[in-house]
């Protein structure tokens, strides 16, 4: 696939390219800041754009806002923001729209795996951080959380990181069936209306977690 | 003050009294005793004088009509007649006996007269419309008593002649005289009672008027029945009624026209002690004469002395319980007033009242709602309420007085008098409130240093929280970027390994140079916590400061050590002193010193360039003065313009 590189420092600008090329992808560009993230997008069209959060000129949510434009623009674009630390309030902001991901930079070292969620953003699917996705799922007492069993908590965890029922049942080592059977427990137990698989599904469960944690 | 006319009625009818004495006194004089003839004409003349004043300021004020017509009686019907009735029957003048008629009957209708003003005093109304009744039935019982003594043949003694030429027989002269006086007497008690339920109902101002009014009544009650008494004792009482009667007008006219002029309240405090303090003398006097006459059983210098001794003791002792005791009952006001402050004072001593309470009790003993007490905190300092807020500018009408207490100020009252009694009255409730007063101020003073801590020690938190973010942001963009390059250049050597070993080791290399950089950063990073060479020693830690001052700096360290925290404080006061003095001071040269004082860390920076520096002019100074403060230390600047500043932090610590 075309991949787009955002980010202002540039050791971590390179050695996110090569990792890409390494992985047999193109690197079209490597960009130092949103505004000409943005201007490239809109001229070459690439597959997939990888974004830094905080960039020049305030370090602060740059990447976020970029991000936002090119989803608005060319929703056909997948987006994968890349954060130092968690900030849920952007993260489940964004995560409802297809091919949009939300990721701890320091998943990159799990080459593979990140290869794989990037691949899966930039055709249309969802990935949400691990990180992101425990706080949510992790139970306070009296929500309705409590009602899930242990199996049923983590393949909960794994529909709001944006996986598929494929990619579930490879996690956990577990037939596509029992996790079909899974899911339908959740979504029964929760009250989440069936939406089929992708990421409408994970809005769903996001939207409940949102719910469970008053947080806006 | 407006001066005093006489409008033109009053003071012809003035005149005429006058004129009228004038004429009564040669002919009194010589036939009846001198005091009688001089005192009574005085007593009509300051009567109606004492009207006709009140009319000159209040033309309408029934009760100047009442004394013009008083006076105008006793000096025509009383005196003048009397005086013609006495000359005529020695020169055989004609008409002295119905000149003497006249004058003897002269007196009874000054009753009526008299009722009427206890029932006007002050304002020339009636409280009630039916205490007209009172005024009614005096008449009644004057114009019964008249006739019944007039025509009644025991009048004879008032005549020359020795029998009443006037008697008649046919008339109950006896009861009428007896029944109608009654009537008089009555209504004469009825206005009296008037007068208190007036004082009970009445403002401020009328129970001044009123105490006046009742000094003169009681002058009036007491000397009539006492010179009735002694009539035949001592000719020496003969004046008292002469006298009494003339205080009356008197008193009604002060009431009237200067109520404000003196305190009433005192003069009849004194008029009361004296009086019964003279009761009391005499009594002691008298018997002690009588017993010591009889146990020496002769009379001499001796029991006169010895007499005199017992008074005089009795009077040191008896002196102050009476004032103590009139006081209570006659100047209320004042008694009241220290009476409830003093109360104020013992509850909070038992714990029953705030001091912060003291200007409502200081309000409720003044009865001046509006009374306000400010303290002053610093001497010229602004003042400040009792929640130490600052208070606006006294209003210029209201009057200020200083509340000091043992040479201090401590604060202010503003407020507007209602009286020159309260006038005269708030420095002694001051004084018995000066204890409370003194305890609100001091902890008006706390609570307000308090709220310097607390804001210190929110600016503190504020610091750190900054100082975090700071740290935390340095983190995440520095070290931990780094150390994701790092991790990713690891990575792809690892790709590189298979098919171009000799690239591995080039990326390899790269790692390990950015592995340097990254430790290189967490290092400087560490620094800006805590300098390393503190670990040495402030000594050390300030001298290598020094060496990289651009301004000679001479630093003498005692090489004591002291807990970590107290280390760096003193050594960050170094550092903004430096700074200071480099950036803002134009010094030449900076002296930095710390000694070990007793159980305290001193710690100085002294320049010797342009001065003017002060805690709030730099925040930088200010978050040093929190940081000291925070750990329980004092932090002084001296800073005066053109002579260098002084930083000194002196750090309390236990070592």
């Amino acid at each position: 696939m075309r991949v787009v590189i955002a980010e202002d420092q540039v050791l971590l600008r390179e050695g996110l390219a090569r990792l890409f090329v390494d992985g047999g992808h193109e690197v079209v560009a490597t960009v130092g800041d949103g505004e000409a993230l943005v201007e490239f997008v809109h001229r070459e069209t690439p597959d997939l754009v990888v974004v830094d959060i905080r960039m020049p000129p305030t370090y602060t949510d740059e990447g976020v806002l970029a991000a936002r434009t090119i989803k608005d623009r060319h929703p056909g674009v997948g987006v994968l923001v890349l954060s130092q630390h968690i900030e849920t309030t952007h993260a489940v902001d964004l995560v409802g729209r297809a091919g949009f991901g939300y990721m701890l930079k320091d998943r990159v070292l799990e080459v593979e795996e990140f290869l794989a969620t990037a691949s899966r953003v930039a055709a249309g699917g969802s990935a949400l951080d691990p990180t992101v996705v425990q706080t949510l799922v992790d139970v306070t007492s009296g929500s309705p959380l409590d009602r899930l069993t242990e199996r049923e908590r983590s393949v909960l965890a794994l529909m709001g990181e944006g996986m598929t029922n494929t990619g579930i049942a490879q996690r956990l080592v577990l037939s596509e069936r029992t996790v079909e059977a899974h899911v339908r427990q959740v979504l029964l137990k929760l009250d989440i209306p069936e939406s089929g698989e992708g990421n409408r599904r994970v809005l769903a469960v996001l939207a409940h977690l949102r719910t469970v944690h008053t947080w806006s | 003050m407006v001066p005093l006319r006489f409008r033109p009625v009053p003071g012809l009818l003035l005149a005429l009294t006058v004129v009228a004495e004038l004429a009564a006194v040669p002919l009194s004089w010589g036939l009846e005793p001198a005091w009688d003839t001089l005192l009574l004409a005085v007593s009509s003349a300051v009567t109606t004088a004492a009207g006709a004043l009140i009319l000159s300021r209040h033309p309408r004020h029934v009760i100047g009509w009442l004394l013009i017509v008083q006076g105008l009686v006793a000096a025509l019907a009383g005196d003048l007649a009397q005086g013609w009735g006495l000359r005529a029957a020695t020169q055989g003048w004609p008409v002295g006996p119905p000149a003497e008629f006249v004058a003897t009957g002269s007196w009874l209708p000054t009753a009526p007269l008299a009722v009427a003003v206890l029932l006007l005093f002050p304002t020339g109304n009636l409280l009630y419309r039916r205490w007209s009744l009172v005024l009614g039935l005096s008449v009644i019982g004057a114009l019964m008593a008249e006739p019944g003594w007039v025509l009644n043949p025991e009048a004879g003694s008032e005549y020359v002649a020795g029998h009443n030429p006037y008697a008649v027989d046919w008339l109950p002269t006896d009861e009428l005289f007896v029944g109608g006086f009654t009537i008089v007497a009555v209504s004469l008690l009825a206005g009296l009672l008037a007068v208190v339920i007036r004082f009970r109902t009445s403002s401020p101002v009328e129970q001044l008027q009123l105490k006046w009014f009742a000094l003169a009544s009681g002058a009036l009650a007491v000397g009539l029945p006492l010179a009735g008494a002694l009539w035949w004792v001592t000719p020496v009482v003969h004046v008292i009624p002469a006298l009494v009667i003339t205080i009356w007008p008197i008193a009604i006219c002060v009431a009237i026209l200067h109520y404000r002029l003196y305190d009433v309240d005192l003069v009849i405090s004194r008029t009361f002690t004296y009086a019964t303090l003279t009761v009391l003398l005499a009594a002691v006097y008298a018997g002690a004469v009588v017993v010591l006459g009889a146990v020496t059983g002769r009379e001499s210098v001796w029991v006169t002395a010895g007499a005199t001794l017992l008074a005089a003791a009795v009077f040191r002792l008896a002196h102050r319980r009476v004032q103590d005791v009139v006081d209570r009952r006659f100047r209320r006001q004042r008694h009241d007033a220290l009476e409830l402050v003093i109360g104020f004072v013992d509850d909070l001593r038992h714990d029953r009242a705030e001091p912060e309470q003291v200007v409502d009790s200081i309000r409720a003993a003044m009865r001046n709602p509006g009374l306000e007490l400010r303290f002053v905190l610093l001497p010229d300092g602004p003042p400040v309420d009792e929640r130490g807020r600052p208070v606006a500018d006294a209003d210029p009408d209201r009057e200020r007085v200083p509340v000091r207490r043992g040479g201090m100020t401590l604060g202010e009252v503003v407020w507007s008098p209602g009286s020159d009694t309260d006038r005269a009255l708030l420095p002694s409730v001051l004084d018995a409130a000066s204890i409370a007063i003194e305890m609100a101020r001091l902890r008006v003073e706390l609570r307000q240093r308090l709220v310097e801590v607390d804001e210190s020690r929110a600016r503190i938190a504020a610091v750190a929280d900054d100082e975090r973010r700071r740290l935390e942001r340095d983190l995440h963009d520095g070290a931990q970027q780094r150390l994701v390059s790092i991790g990713l250049a690891l990575r792809h050597a690892q790709h590189e390994l298979a098919g171009h070993p000799e690239a591995a080791r080039r990326t390899l290399d790269g790692a390990v140079v950015e592995i340097s950089a990254a430790i290189e950063e967490l290092r400087a990073l560490a620094h800006g916590l805590r300098p390393a060479l503190l670990q040495a020693g402030l000594g050390p830690a300030l001298r290598e400061l020094a060496s990289r001052s651009p301004v000679p700096v001479v630093v003498s360290a005692t090489s004591d050590r002291f807990p970590p925290d107290v280390e760096a404080a003193a050594y960050f006061v170094a550092c903004e002193g430096l700074t200071n003095a480099v950036k803002h001071a134009r010094a030449d040269q900076v002296r930095v010193d710390v000694a070990h004082r007793d159980s305290t860390l001193v710690v100085s920076v002294a320049d010797d360039g342009v001065g003017g520096a002060g805690v709030g002019h730099g925040t930088g100074l200010t978050g040093l003065s929190d940081r000291v403060a925070a750990r329980g230390g004092q932090f002084l600047i001296v800073s005066v313009r053109g002579r260098g500043t002084t930083l000194r932090a002196e750090l309390p610590c236990v070592s």
